[in-house]
């Protein structure tokens, strides 16, 4: 697995419902199909959210749920994340190949 | 412990931070400019950068200019108000970790902790398996991988065992071709042979011929095995009890005991034998003529054989080509009875039956007289 020379920031949207406040993170592990993401905030399994960052210059809005939701060993949320949007699984897959094709 | 370069504007935000950092077990060196943290940097080699954003100080450029400086050193940032999208603009210039107020040392000692970890995002076209996973989640993973194995390994042998069940042959050619009749001494299957006047004793795994017995004197037509003796019946009616040797020594002989005998039976008391032409089942006492305690008249079409498996008295008929259960205790009307659907076609002509404890057994003999005669072994559940 191909390791960035950053960690990639993600801004954290909530639905309206949950009156939630925006948050943020980064995202430890990066694939087409979801994310591990580092965070202050207190993700709960299940819970959906919208994750919002660039890779390769390209920026995109990545609906998610939270598939498991744990306390890493600095106490902050360790959260896995699965997409669930098709049409930004694709658009992110193809932005990875790009970035991975030029690392 | 490391030293912590501390940036803030203002004096008040320098010195709670800095108490925070102590009580981590960090040494703070705490500066208002930019040039003062620089200068503190190289001099004491900092392992890190705390900016306060806010306040009159803009931590983006600051971060920018702190990693220009020291490309290598994580850089992490305190804000004076909460804004995500500061918080992650902040990142994006290089920030490695960004703390939301109010500060509190357990947010503080995570980000810091972090930021001296600093690591990129590792990239993957492929989803791989979740690190994270519950106990549970493994049990069931585990519960769930050997539930699928069972599951598989089951059809497998189902399925193997629908193979060997199709690839079983139930049905053999003789080298003979006039049986008349059959029976199981326990091991081996015995035809008789009236033509060539034989007994042979077949394996009933895969029907090779274990034992052939030429008779000189007499024709023999049905046999049947007890625990000690062998009785078989010769064309004129005559039964002979034997030994079971090599020899087939005779023991006794009853003369005209079995008239135009289709089948003989013993039940564990009696003996039992099937007149063909009368159409009569008859039951013998085992005594010194063989005397003949009932006589019960068979229901059936052509008498073929006569077999006792245990619990029932079965007849064979070959024109209805069925075999017809009788209770002992009322042979008069039989109880009940299975075709033999492996005669329907109508090339062969069962002449004998047989029971090896778990399945019956057949002997036909081919129509035209000339093909080998047929061993046929029934299905279990025929029964």
């Amino acid at each position: 697995m191909t390791r960035a020379p950053y960690l990639v920031p993600a801004l954290l949207r909530f639905p309206g419902s949950s009156a939630r406040q925006d948050s943020w993170g980064r995202l430890l592990k990066i694939t087409a199909g979801g994310a591990e993401l580092s965070t202050a905030a207190r993700l709960a399994k299940g819970e959906v959210l919208l994750a919002q960052f660039e890779l390769g210059g390209e920026r995109l809005l990545m609906r998610a749920r939270v598939h498991h939701a744990g306390d890493d060993d600095d106490g902050q949320r360790l959260a896995e994340l699965v997409w669930v949007d098709m049409v930004e699984r694709r658009r992110l897959a193809r932005a990875l190949l790009e970035v991975l094709a030029k690392s | 412990m490391a030293a912590i370069g501390l940036l803030a504007k203002e004096a008040a935000d320098r010195e709670l931070l800095g108490l925070m950092l102590g009580e981590l077990g960090h040494r703070a060196e705490g500066a208002g400019r930019l040039e003062e943290a620089l200068e503190f940097a190289r001099e004491r080699r900092t392992k890190a950068f705390l900016l306060v954003d806010g306040g009159g100080a803009d931590a983006e450029s600051l971060t920018r200019e702190l990693i220009r400086a020291f490309p290598l050193m994580p850089v992490v940032v305190a804000l004076k108000v909460r804004d995500a999208s500061r918080a992650v603009a902040l990142m994006r210039v290089g920030a490695a970790e960004v703390v939301a107020p109010p500060w509190t040392p357990e947010d503080l000692k995570a980000s810091v902790s972090k930021g001296l970890r600093f690591q990129g995002t590792a990239l993957s076209v492929a989803s791989s398996a979740p690190l994270s996973r519950s106990p549970i989640w493994y049990a069931l993973a585990v519960g769930l991988f050997l539930a699928a194995g069972l599951g598989v390994a089951s059809l497998k042998r189902a399925e193997a065992n629908r193979a060997a069940a199709a690839a079983r042959v139930d049905r053999w050619e003789l080298p003979v071709r006039h049986p008349a009749g059959l029976a199981f001494d326990g091991k081996s299957l015995w035809l008789v042979e009236w033509f060539t006047q034989s007994f042979y004793a077949l394996s009933p795994d895969d029907t090779a011929v274990r034992i052939v017995r030429h008779l000189t004197a007499e024709t023999p037509v049905a046999a049947a095995f007890t625990a000690e003796a062998m009785w078989t019946v010769s064309a004129d009616g005559t039964v002979i009890r034997r030994m079971r040797d090599d020899k087939m020594t005779p023991l006794a002989r009853y003369a005209k005991a079995a008239p135009n005998c289709a089948g003989l039976a013993f039940d564990g008391l009696y003996l039992w034998t099937l007149d063909a032409r009368a159409k009569v089942l008859r039951k013998h006492l085992v005594d010194r003529e063989l005397s003949v305690l009932a006589t019960y008249r068979w229901r059936g079409s052509k008498p073929a054989g006569l077999v006792f498996d245990g619990r029932s008295l079965w007849t064979l008929d070959a024109a209805d080509r069925r075999l017809a259960r009788y209770a002992l205790d009322r042979p008069e009307e039989p109880v009940d009875g299975i075709p033999l659907p492996e005669y329907a076609e109508g090339d062969y002509i069962p002449t004998g039956v047989s029971w090896d404890g778990a399945r019956f057994w057949t002997v036909g003999e081919a129509k035209d007289g000339r093909s080998p005669a047929r061993l046929v072994r029934h299905k279990e559940e025929a029964r």
